[in-house]
């Protein structure tokens, strides 16, 4: 399969890119559940969550069945990643151990069971967050692979490319401080703090560069404006996902 | 869910990546931070379902070997110092699903290999291990998750150099449970896999499931497999037989102290 990229200049152009012919329609995914599963990725300040937030606006203000979910949310491992955390006690392996469950527990009470009821689902950041982030910890990419292998494909996953320094710059200065598994400091790649967040979000871009084509990423320019980059986004949705599937039925509402 | 069908014919407890009897420390991929290191010590693992006298053996292992001049290091399930209570809080809710349970555990796990037996491994201790990753195998795989997932999970995971099964029946593990603690566990009886809504029948389906997970798993990765139904004394005999050759310990004469003659049976 082609890689789907979204061109950066032309958003009129965009497209399927699978070859035309039999793939080329709406998107009609061969998955065991009636749902569709749409997420962001990205380094942090690549504007993904903005755009999610816009997308998931544009869908709920037309009363689609939706549900967001998030990366780290779940309640239920909370505790346990906040301690470990706070006191330092994570390792690369422990670290990505615990984050898996988290998600484990967000996708088997959540993302799954809303696919199996016919909802869509879109999700900021998804298992490819994992993937960038502990392979650039030194996770061996075979064990990530096989860790996350319960979670169920996207139909689409966007990936917000911004430059390094922008992205780092956007983080910088609205969230000065940073924390120290969130600048990479257990990885000793600098003592100071912003150093060390930089090169670990230019060893997590690489990563994320490496899964394009593998992972069938449709790649979204984050420096463009955000209306526009909004504009791409929604086009692209609705040329792969048929939404009247999850439209308001408007049976129900005319027998009241 | 995805990961849990498949490979039950294909792969029945087996390893899939590293050969049983290999000569590498690790099941196929080294911890992070850890490749090439080369460290010394011995890590002894006793494995068998509740009742079937694991603890007691340790104990009394742990005795025996400090009083040959060894250092000793105990592990266990839901041992570790970052998420231990976390379970014990998930066990009680039972809200939680088998996903979740089984990486908590792997967390669980992992963190005492790097936190405590590494450490102790370094520093040329004897680790106890009661139970081992092969208990978190046997009772995820019961519960339909694919197997070579888990071996996978455990890739990283240190090979034991001694790993004894201690064997007994369902019905003996119940009798011995039951004189212990007056009740059995509603996870001890699988009760989440509603096989029976009677609590004994429940717990002999179910520990005969895991038993037979922990056939496959010591052919595969050649448990020592003992008779746990033998006396304590007899056991204990013959773990420190096996033991004592592999640490080359001379005389394996031992009477336990006062303060564990009453596990002496």
């Amino acid at each position: 399969m082609a890689t789907r990229t979204v061109p950066a200049t032309d958003p009129a152009s965009i497209e399927p890119a699978e070859a035309p012919g039999e793939d080329s329609q709406l998107l009609e995914p061969a998955r065991a559940y009636p749902g569709a599963l749409i997420v962001v990725e990205g380094i942090d300040g690549s504007g993904k969550s903005t755009q999610l937030y816009l997308l998931k606006r544009w869908l709920e203000i037309g009363g689609y069945r939706l549900h967001f979910t998030e990366w780290n949310s779940s309640p239920l491992v909370k505790s346990a990643t906040r301690r470990g955390k706070q006191r330092r006690l994570l390792t690369p392996t422990t670290f990505s151990l615990l984050h898996a469950a988290d998600f484990a527990d967000r996708c088997e009470r959540q993302i799954l069971p809303l696919l199996h009821s016919g909802y869509l689902v879109l999700a900021d950041r998804y298992i490819y967050t994992a993937f960038a982030r502990d392979v650039a910890r030194n996770c061996s990419p075979r064990w990530l692979r096989n860790l996350y292998r319960f979670a169920p494909i996207p139909d689409i996953t966007f990936y917000f490319r911004a430059p390094l320094d922008v992205a780092v710059n956007r983080i910088m200065s609205g969230r000065p401080k940073l924390k120290h598994y969130e600048a990479g400091m257990d990885l000793n790649l600098s003592l100071d703090r912003a150093e060390s967040f930089r090169i670990f979000q230019g060893r997590i871009l690489a990563q994320y560069d490496e899964m394009i084509e593998s992972d069938h990423f449709v790649v979204m320019d984050g420096t463009l404006p955000v209306n526009k980059l909004q504009k791409q986004m929604r086009q692209y949705v609705k040329s792969r996902i048929d939404l009247s599937r999850f439209a308001p039925k408007k049976a129900a509402r005319r027998a009241r | 869910m995805s990961a849990a069908k498949n490979s039950r014919k294909k792969d029945r407890a087996g390893l899939g990546v590293a050969p049983a009897g290999s000569s590498s420390r690790n099941y196929g991929l080294p911890l992070p931070g850890l490749s090439g290191e080369e460290f010394g010590g011995s890590l002894i693992v006793i494995e068998g379902m509740d009742g079937s006298g694991r603890s007691t053996q340790i104990s009394l292992l742990t005795e025996w070997l400090e009083s040959e001049g060894f250092a000793v290091e105990t592990m266990g399930l839901r041992r570790s110092g970052l998420v231990a209570k976390d379970i014990d809080a998930l066990l009680a809710e039972n809200t939680i699903t088998r996903m979740t349970l089984t990486l908590m555990y792997a967390t669980d796990f992992y963190d005492q290999l790097e936190h405590r037996i590494i450490p102790a491994l370094r520093s040329d201790f004897v680790v106890l291990a009661d139970r081992y990753f092969y208990t978190l195998i046997a009772r995820a795989a019961v519960r339909g998750i694919e197997r070579d997932y888990l071996h996978g999970l455990y890739e990283m995971a240190l090979r034991p150099d001694l790993t004894f099964w201690l064997n007994v029946r369902p019905e003996a593990a119940f009798e011995r449970e039951f004189r212990k603690s007056h009740a059995i566990s509603y996870w001890e009886s699988g009760r989440d896999l509603s096989l029976s809504d009677d609590l004994y029948k429940s717990f002999i389906m179910y520990q005969a499931k895991i038993k037979k997970e922990f056939e496959a798993l010591a052919e595969r990765q050649g448990f020592v497999s003992m008779d746990g139904e033998a006396s304590v004394s007899a056991v204990n005999a013959e773990l420190r037989k096996r033991i004592a050759a592999h640490l080359g310990i001379q005389r394996t004469h031992y009477r336990p102290s006062a303060a564990l003659a009453q596990l002496w049976r």
